[in-house]
């Protein structure tokens, strides 16, 4: 890697965040707002899965930041001085509430694209993916499909963000080419849904 | 069945009228109060020899100050810059059906830095206690009322702690959201451990106001009515009543002193008044710590919210301390919708949910059971487990 761009995050070893729920097409995570590593719409996180034996690879489609009836009453407090939302934003327990979208999965047999054969457990560790692990599951672009399909995501936002995460994860000069084959195989599943297509591209679109 | 609230609806609003009227009869007893109030004024040698007299009768009204009694006070400027620190406590008691015989209590606080823009320190500290001194202090399992008071004299350790701290930097209000006579509901054979409680309490506010820093015990919807014993004492003819009748509010009966105090506008506070219980004349006043109050209304023009608030004599003398009591639950309170916001906190800090309590009770057992040991609930526990969970009716 001879470019790293200093907008992907690259620590994977910290956690953002633990597990609250999940199912076999996704899972949401809790995290707190003073967390190092803040998680943004489009990142590939991992989580572990079967004890350890695989873990999960999802890209964040949702993020809710929690509220309550304490910080309700607060919204009509005027002239709010700065010390008491700093309270409520770093002192409160209020979790961000992340949702993912399960896309594929590493094991000792490499990563695959496509459903896990479990989702991942309740209080475990949630992480970014590092940028090897994004060029390595994204050089195939099997996922793809896996997002177009999913019912409950802003499914062309997410597709866009997603390709330029892993697309900035590799070296400058094979950015171009890495949009250039998603790009093709996006046209091959959106044949009779040009409209979607135009959409998307425009998205991901190499400036010159 | 559990609750059958269906067979509770009739009742409900049975209730709701019988509430709305009495509501009502007791509204209309107010304005009598108010004039009297307005009629009492200060070194009135009359009303001092029933007050002189009613005392030895362990009165519990309200004697007056040098302050008039229907005077008002507008809310002072707050400081630019102050501290304003809370603590609160809570407690699990010792449970004769757990998996082991212990008690908790846990204390939560937070520092407010009035004047700048860093987030608070808020903290928590909980102390487990399953040593036979603490558990068995008169060779039975300690009552609740002896926890709660444990519980007490930890909020105000730590606030003596944070005082100490703080008022190097700023002036410091210190804030409790309970009254300031520790209630001690001890039964006879505790007697010596209420000596040592109430003793170390008022060791603490005497090491409080050792360091300058003020206090002020906060109290929401109040249900006292010292003040209203007052003007019961003062509509009587003479000074040769009895206990039955000074026991009584006569027409004042059922109001409080939150009601005759309704008319504080946003802001302002009554005036200050010593509390004449016999605990606080015999026990806090010859140390120093005589207990004093006053309302406030910390509400809005749209609503008001009438607090009691207790200061101890040496705060009460301080104008500046008595100014910051008054300017910082009325700050506090603009952001707590009529309640210091710093209470909100201190409790939320401070509150052991009934999920946490579960927690513990799996870590007790799982160190008990590395040492060897069972860890079971009783059958009793174990079946109120089984039958408090969610029901599920089937068929239905």
């Amino acid at each position: 890697m001879s470019d790293i761009n200093s907008e992907v995050k690259t620590n994977s070893s910290i956690p953002i965040g633990r597990m609250l729920r999940s199912d076999t097409t996704g899972f949401t995570f809790g995290c707190l707002l003073p967390e190092p590593e803040v998680p943004l719409f489009g990142d590939f996180v991992k989580a572990p899965a079967q004890q350890g034996l695989t873990e999960i690879i999802g890209i964040i489609h949702n993020i809710v930041i929690e509220d309550d009836l304490f910080v309700r009453q607060l919204i009509a407090a005027p002239d709010l001085p700065e010390a008491y939302i700093q309270d409520q934003r770093r002192n409160r327990q209020i979790p961000i509430e992340v949702s993912v979208l399960s896309v594929g999965y590493s094991s000792e047999n490499g990563m695959m694209q496509g459903l896990p054969p479990q989702p991942p457990v309740t209080l475990d560790y949630i992480k970014h993916c590092s940028h090897n692990d994004m060029i390595t599951f994204t050089d195939r672009p099997d996922y793809l499909a896996l997002i177009l399909n999913s019912k409950e995501t802003p499914v062309e936002e997410l597709i866009g963000a997603a390709l330029q995460r892993a697309s900035k994860a590799r070296p400058i000069e094979d950015r171009a080419l890495f949009l250039l084959q998603s790009g093709k195989e996006l046209a091959r599943l959106l044949s009779d849904d040009l409209s979607k297509l135009d959409s998307i591209l425009r998205r991901i679109q190499v400036k010159t | 069945m559990g609750l059958e609230l269906n067979k509770l609806s009739e009742q409900v609003n049975k209730m709701g009228a019988t509430v709305a009227s009495r509501s009502a009869e007791i509204e209309a007893r107010l304005p009598k109060a108010r004039a009297t109030l307005e009629k009492i004024t200060n070194n009135d040698p009359v009303l001092e020899k029933k007050i002189e007299r009613a005392l030895s009768m362990n009165w519990t009204g309200a004697i007056p100050t040098s302050e008039p009694v229907h005077e008002v006070f507008p809310c002072p400027k707050h400081p630019d810059r102050a501290n304003v620190a809370a603590a609160d406590g809570s407690q699990v008691y010792p449970d004769r059906h757990g998996i082991a015989i212990y008690y908790l209590i846990n204390t939560g606080s937070i520092i407010f830095r009035h004047g700048l823009d860093e987030a608070p320190i808020c903290s928590s500290y909980p102390s487990l206690f399953y040593e036979d001194h603490d558990l068995y202090p008169n060779e039975v399992l300690i009552p609740s009322s002896l926890v709660n008071a444990r519980r007490d004299i930890a909020e105000l350790r730590e606030l003596a702690q944070i005082a100490e701290r703080e008022i190097k930097t700023a002036p410091t209000l210190l804030m409790l959201d309970n009254g300031l006579l520790l209630y001690l509901g001890l039964q006879t054979a505790e007697h010596r451990q209420s000596e040592e409680i109430l003793g170390e309490y008022l060791e603490t506010l005497g090491e409080i106001e050792s360091t300058n820093a003020c206090i002020a015990g906060v109290i929401d919807r109040p249900r006292a009515a010292n003040v209203l014993r007052l003007l019961r004492l003062y509509d009587m003819e003479n000074d040769m009543f009895n206990t039955d009748e000074l026991r009584s509010l006569g027409n004042y009966s059922q109001l409080t002193d939150r009601m005759l105090f309704g008319t504080l506008q946003p802001g302002e506070r009554s005036a200050i008044f010593v509390n004449a219980s016999p605990q606080n004349l015999e026990r806090y006043m010859p140390m120093g710590q005589k207990i004093m109050f006053y309302y406030v209304n910390a509400g809005t023009r749209d609503q008001s919210v009438i607090l009691r608030v207790e200061i101890p004599e040496w705060v009460a003398n301080q104008p500046e301390q008595l100014s910051l009591t008054h300017s910082g639950i009325v700050e506090q309170a603009r952001f707590g919708n009529g309640y210091p916001y710093v209470l909100i906190r201190s409790h939320e800090l401070a509150v052991v949910s009934w999920t946490e309590r579960g927690h513990l009770d799996e870590m007790v057992g799982g160190s008990m059971r590395r040492s060897g040991l069972s860890a079971v609930i009783s059958r009793k526990a174990q079946g109120k487990q089984w039958t408090n969970s969610a029901k599920r009716r089937y068929g239905q």
